[in-house]
């Protein structure tokens, strides 16, 4: 059997209050599926869904192609790395790690095996008798998912593993992280509202918001062809350009100025049915300019956020606010200048649904095998 | 430098001075006991005994079984203890860990009977316990104390500290509730569950009012009921026994301090979970 996991129509509220709604997807194996997302959208709720430690309202989950809805936690071979890393305050590290190893009664000699391999891979050798409060943030969390992974179950779960731990801890985690996926290739569901580790670590990103799934695609899908207003701005730093927009005959007008759009916008434009449209573009796809360009919108400098390799350029064009990048220091506020977006990365969303009405070309990258994915990055 | 050394003498007298006024009535009571009465009425502020005797400890072991009350009071404080701890703990356990119907209104009301005096349920409780025919035995006084919602109540505080993930941890390693109770969740409240064990301990070890109602034999009489006969109105009052009386209830809870001071000690000054 498969070591999937399959969402059908999948519901969790709690009293009136509805957590994830009509969840239907499906996690395939040996895959690193992240749920991404902020907090409260019901990410979390989903991953403890899968452990069984919160029950399912309505809707079925598979897994192994087995119904699991009412699966007790134990039964569903799967292990998890908490956010507080749930260590046994009272056992040392080697006790946590072999603990749930003793009570599935392993034999002795495989325990030993199982723990001086994780001991290894995870640099633990010398912390085995220290108890946990003795233990730094980087080392705590080495123990949880040294702790995880001797169970060898087909699915790993990991709840905002890295959230307490600074920048190059994360860095450092998440390349050990990737080192046992390679070993074990579980089915990896990790959550996190961290965009760069999803993008960083994913092979597919979940999007979820307010209890529904926005998005299920590939970091680089995510990125480019976001398919909705809400992805489009969750996804990216600063936050992409939405900007109430006009299309008529090929020309995007923004307030009292315009744009024309490529042919092939043209073409796939005349296949869409819309009546208002939003206009979305990255920060990054600006290209910005002090002289006049064609297709050029002319805005003025509000405000700059200097982040030391680049700039954050806050325009203002016609009432509406609009975000630029730069790598160049020299830009002054108040300055009048110019924004022409980079036509093959332009966005248009249906205003009233706020779903995207797609792109005249697919992305080669879609059909990229997790395998040849897991290369580029 | 200066303040804080003033401030160190300041709590040392205080320290020192609540220290003599626990200790010197322990003392006392140990100097009368080992005085003729006379010498007791003649000189009451005498800690020391000037003409030292085992006469009163004599005169105890002569007129009652000394060594079955103790044995009586030891059995009762002792099974009263046990049960009150293990039904605490497991029904904190119940209310911590478990999801089922009416779990709020349950608790509510089981909380509240701590505020119920003592004087209301003695009527009733004896009615029962004579009803079963255990009038004049250890189970009688034993029965009505096989719970205590106090214990509850303090073992659930400490459980609640226990973070929740800790517990799903080991549900998710298939560990089931007796293992998660003796290997995580009693570990990790053992502070808790030794203080409240302490407490009832001593607690049931003092008890007077509900064994006077239960015993009628001085063989089953406890120690604190040996101590009236020596103080009753009727009898006449005869301190120096009473005292030896006194030292004898001291010994045992004193032998067991003793015996588990080290880690009685350390339960009281360990930091907990976190």
């Amino acid at each position: 059997m498969k070591k999937e996991i399959q969402f059908e129509h999948v519901k969790k509220s709690y009293g009136d209050t509805e957590v994830v709604k009509d969840l239907n997807f499906t996690i395939k194996e040996g895959e690193r599926l992240i749920l991404l997302g902020p907090s409260g959208c019901g990410k979390s709720t989903i991953l403890r869904m899968i452990a069984g430690l919160e029950n399912i309202t309505d809707g079925n989950l598979y897994m192994n192609g087995e119904k699991m809805n009412h699966v007790p936690s134990g039964l569903r071979n799967v292990s998890m790395v908490f956010q507080n890393y749930a260590l046994y305050p009272h056992m040392t590290v080697k006790q946590n790690i072999v603990y749930g190893l003793k009570v599935q009664k392993l034999p002795k000699q495989e325990m030993e095996n199982r723990l001086n391999s994780v001991m290894e891979i995870l640099q633990l050798r010398g912390l085995e008798d220290r108890l946990p409060k003795s233990l730094s943030g980087g080392q705590r969390q080495r123990v949880a998912l040294a702790r995880a992974t001797v169970k060898r179950s087909d699915f790993f779960l990991l709840d905002e593993p890295l959230s307490n731990l600074d920048a190059q801890l994360r860095e450092s985690a998440r390349k050990e992280l990737v080192k046992i996926h390679e070993m074990f290739n579980q089915t990896i569901v990790y959550v996190t509202h961290d965009q760069i580790e999803a993008m960083t670590f994913a092979d597919r990103i979940a999007l979820m918001y307010n209890g529904e799934l926005q998005m299920l695609d590939t970091p680089d899908n995510v990125y480019h062809r976001p398919a909705n207003v809400f992805t489009a701005k969750f996804i990216g730093s600063p936050s992409a350009n939405i900007l109430e927009a006009d299309y008529r005959n090929g020309w995007v007008h923004t307030g009292n100025q315009a744009f024309e759009v490529n042919d092939s916008w043209k073409e796939h434009m005349n296949k869409q049915s819309f009546d208002d449209i939003l206009f979305g573009i990255r920060p990054e796809h600006l290209e910005l300019s002090t002289s006049p360009m064609s297709n050029g919108l002319e805005g003025r400098i509000k405000y700059i956020e200097n982040l030391g390799k680049s700039c954050s350029i806050y325009l203002e064009a016609d009432g509406q606010e609009m975000i630029a990048v730069s790598e160049n220091g020299s830009w002054k506020q108040g300055q009048s200048v110019y924004v022409r977006p980079q036509s093959d990365r332009i966005h248009f969303f249906n205003k009233a649904t706020e779903k995207s009405l797609g792109h005249p070309a697919e992305r080669t990258e879609t059909n990229q095998t997790i395998e040849e994915r897991r290369v580029l990055v | 430098m200066k303040i804080n050394r003033t401030a160190e003498v300041t709590w040392h007298i205080i320290f020192f001075a609540a220290v003599i006024l626990l200790i010197f009535p322990i003392v006392y009571a140990l100097g009368m006991s080992f005085k003729p009465l006379e010498d007791a009425y003649n000189n009451v502020l005498n800690i020391v005994p000037f003409q030292s005797t085992l006469e009163n400890y004599i005169t105890l072991f002569d007129t009652l079984p000394v060594l079955r009350i103790t044995l009586n009071t030891f059995v009762i404080a002792t099974v009263a203890t046990i049960f009150k701890v293990v039904t605490a703990f497991l029904a904190a356990y119940a209310f911590v860990y478990f999801d089922f119907r009416g779990k709020n209104i349950l608790y509510f009301v089981l909380i509240s009977t701590i505020f119920i005096p003592f004087t209301v349920t003695m009527i009733p409780n004896y009615l029962i316990v004579s009803e079963m025919g255990l009038l004049d035995t250890v189970w009688g006084v034993i029965l009505p104390q096989l719970a205590d919602a106090v214990g509850i109540f303090l073992i659930r505080q400490s459980m609640k500290n226990i973070p929740l993930s800790l517990i799903e941890v080991a549900r998710l390693d298939n560990t089931g509730h007796w293992k998660i109770m003796k290997d995580i969740v009693l570990p990790l409240v053992r502070p808790a569950v030794t203080s409240i064990g302490i407490w009832f301990f001593i607690s049931t070890w003092n008890e007077f009012v509900w064994p006077v109602l239960i015993m009628k034999t001085t063989d089953n009489y406890t120690l604190p009921l040996a101590l009236q006969m020596f103080i009753s109105v009727e009898g006449g009052t005869n301190f120096t026994v009473a005292m030896a009386v006194s030292v004898v209830t001291m010994i045992v809870p004193l032998a067991l301090y003793l015996t588990f001071q080290k880690y009685i000690i350390g339960t009281f000054t360990s930091s907990g979970i976190k």
